[in-house]
């Protein structure tokens, strides 16, 4: 089995790739048709992106570790305010900073801040977590509101560079960029489009990444004490097993990737502001992983893209006219209708976990599903 | 009586080999003392038994031995290193795993991938090797697959190996936590009663398995309630009444003790 293989589909996961596919192709038609602008669908493949990443790291604490997390607008601005402090024009602090080291900025500010938060907390029993982490997303709010001099307060950070602003080549394209194939020109982009490609590709890359970076330690014997500690903790432990540890590595890794997509959001909008750190935002991502399917990283993945879905969804049906009801309401009364699906028809979600949590090279010949 | 001469008052101390000795444990809840100066030596090699009358304080003793109370007064050591005070973790690694009155079920897990969390220090534990050494996971997590398929044989149900461990009797149950736990390859294992709940069938083939473990050169702890078992299993009995130690002495002794007939039926205990 080689180490790229992503594994076996089960029937239903058959059945969602099929549906995302034709979801696919007509979001294509409608570009096709100019129904959709090419660079608007671009922007949606990297919101839909973020919200997996979101919903992934989420899944990590939660759904491997069963560490309940309410804090995941503020690791996800974390993210967005570390690299923006470093990189933009706009920036009280330094600014400047080329966006590729100023990502470890974003990703360093999310591991302190996890470490800070999980070293009482993830000691203690149940849900001291939730309740300190309740709190926490409204310190680091409150806390980038009001200390302005650090971070511009509730104006926001502007002049964030484009990931690519200082690479070779891609920061020195000019525009409409021409596309030569033998000599002819064939087709010409627009700055957006060029952009939004480059950063579709980018968050690609990340999703792909940390997918594949945790497919491999969700399905180990690391995965495996971590799902032993979501079940029963005291089980874990009377097994040698240091649950502290494993749930503090889990905290810190789902923090991280939180912190990812707040990152690329930075590079994605180029502006940030207080208002990205609303709790709704958390309140989301916890619907996604449920509704996907907690404890399953397809699932997640799933559940971010169908939140994305829903909020632009409603604001496209919305901006037709053929409704009469504003996008507001109607994103949260489908959000509402979606929970109550989940709990009446799939309390496990639609992607919920099937594999057992054992190295699959070690499996031998096939996988039992 | 010759008999009472083998029952000794209060328990057995100074012996050759103890892989665990507890001394003078005490704990309480709020006013209730539920373990008063509780001292015990468990002989490697042996079954030992313990005993004693519903809230006497067994359970609690496990708890404090394996690390999940903190005593308020007294010591542990397990294979004479001293763990009083430390983890539950750090102490099974001494080598001493426990299981618990109620079965704990792992959900969402087959029974091999259950067994599989079994094995201490594991290199897939950790997350880098998962990466720079893929190769040793996988040797690893392949010996451990095979222990568990045969562990699960020998308790005679390898046929359940991938069935979810939640949709297990109770007997089966403790199978699987029996087998779990030898897969941490424990020099003790203590078991807080094992055939609480198992049909009598199943419980003479458990006590067949512990019998064969044993020869192997496991030492077994075990609470039970089921005279027949423990008697059968068991030497020495320790008998626990009211937090401390009563008697402890071979099973057909302890069996006839007035001491430990009178605790039984609630009498007093001089
Ligand atoms: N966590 C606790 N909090 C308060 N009281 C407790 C706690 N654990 C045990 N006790 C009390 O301590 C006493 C001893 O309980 P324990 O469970 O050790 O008894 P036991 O010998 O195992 O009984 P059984 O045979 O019924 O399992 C009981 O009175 C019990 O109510
Ligand atoms: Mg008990």
């Amino acid at each position: 089995m080689s180490t790229l293989d992503v594994g076996a589909y089960s029937p239903r996961e058959k059945g969602v790739v099929g549906l995302l596919g034709a979801l696919g192709a007509l979001l294509l038609i409608a570009v096709v048709t100019g129904f959709l602008a090419p660079a608007y669908l671009l922007y949606l493949v990297g919101l839909s992106a973020m919200y997996m990443l979101l919903s992934m790291g989420l899944n990590v604490q939660w759904g491997y570790g069963g560490m309940i997390n309410f804090s995941v607008a503020a690791f996800f601005g974390l993210g967005a305010y570390g690299t923006a402090l470093l990189t933009a024009s706009g920036s009280p602090i330094s600014g400047g900073v080329s966006p590729v080291i100023a990502l470890f900025g974003g990703l360093a500010l999310a591991a302190v801040l996890a470490v800070i938060i999980g070293y009482p907390t993830l000691k203690l029993r149940d849900d001291y977590l939730a309740i300190a982490s309740l709190g926490l997303a409204e310190v680091v709010r409150i806390f980038i509101l009001n200390e302005s001099q650090w971070t511009a307060g509730s104006a926001g950070l502007t002049g964030i560079p484009l990931f690519f602003s200082d690479w070779p080549v891609l920061g020195d394209l000019t525009y409409p960029y021409v596309f030569y194939a033998g000599g002819t020109p064939v087709f010409n982009m627009s700055q957006s489009v060029v952009t939004s490609f480059l950063n579709v590709v980018l968050v690609t890359v990340i999703v792909a990444a940390v997918y594949l970076f945790l497919r491999r330690i969700h399905q180990s014997p690391w995965g495996r004490v971590l799902r032993t500690i979501r079940t029963d903790e005291d089980l874990a432990e009377t097994l040698g097993k240091n649950t502290f540890a494993f749930k503090m590595q889990a905290f810190v890794i789902g923090s991280l990737i939180m912190a990812l997509a707040g990152v690329f959001y930075s590079h994605l909008v180029l502006f940030v502001s207080p208002q990205d750190l609303q709790p709704i935002t958390t309140f989301y991502v916890w619907v996604a992983v449920i509704l996907g399917g907690t404890g399953s990283d397809r699932g997640a993945m799933l559940g971010g893209f169908t939140i994305v879905a829903i909020q632009q969804g409603t604001r496209f049906m919305t901006d037709t006219g053929a409704l009469p009801i504003g996008a507001a309401p109607l994103r949260l009364m489908l959000v509402g209708l979606l929970i109550i699906f989940i709990v009446r028809l799939r309390p496990e979600g639609i992607l919920p976990p099937e594999r057992e949590l054992i190295w699959p090279d070690s499996l031998g010949g096939g996988r039992d599903e | 009586m010759s008999e009472q001469s083998l029952v000794s008052d209060g328990p057995v101390l100074g012996k050759t080999d103890p892989v665990l000795r507890a001394e003078g444990l005490e704990k309480r809840f709020g006013g209730l003392v539920a373990t008063d100066d509780a001292s015990i030596e468990v002989e490697r090699g042996t079954i030992t038994g313990l005993i004693g009358p519903n809230g006497a304080g067994k359970s609690t003793l496990f708890n404090l031995v394996s690390g999940f109370y903190e005593p308020d007064a007294g010591s542990v050591s397990v294979n004479g290193v001293n763990v009083t005070g430390q983890k539950p973790h750090e102490i099974a690694d001494q080598g001493m795993i426990r299981t618990f009155q109620t079965p704990r079920k792992p959900e969402g897990m087959t029974v091999r991938e259950a067994l599989l969390v079994g094995p201490h220090n594991q290199t897939g534990e950790s997350i880098i090797p998962l990466f720079t050494s893929p190769s040793t996971v996988e040797q690893e997590e392949r010996r451990s697959l095979e222990q568990a398929q045969q562990m699960l044989e020998r308790f005679e149900i390898g046929d359940l190996a991938t069935q979810p461990a939640t949709d297990l009797s109770g007997g089966q149950m403790k199978l699987v936590e029996l087998a779990r736990g030898m897969m941490a390859e424990p020099d003790l294992l203590l078991l807080d009663e094992p055939v609480a709940g198992v049909n009598p069938v199943l419980a003479d083939k458990l006590a067949g398995f512990i019998e064969e473990l044993n020869e192997e050169g496991i030492t077994f702890l075990i609470i039970e309630h089921d005279m027949n078992f423990i008697m059968r299993l068991a030497d020495p009995i320790i008998v626990l009444n009211q937090g401390s130690v009563l008697v402890e002495g071979p099973p057909e002794a302890v069996r006839s003790d007035e001491r430990v007939i009178d605790a039984y039926l609630g009498g007093p205990s001089e």
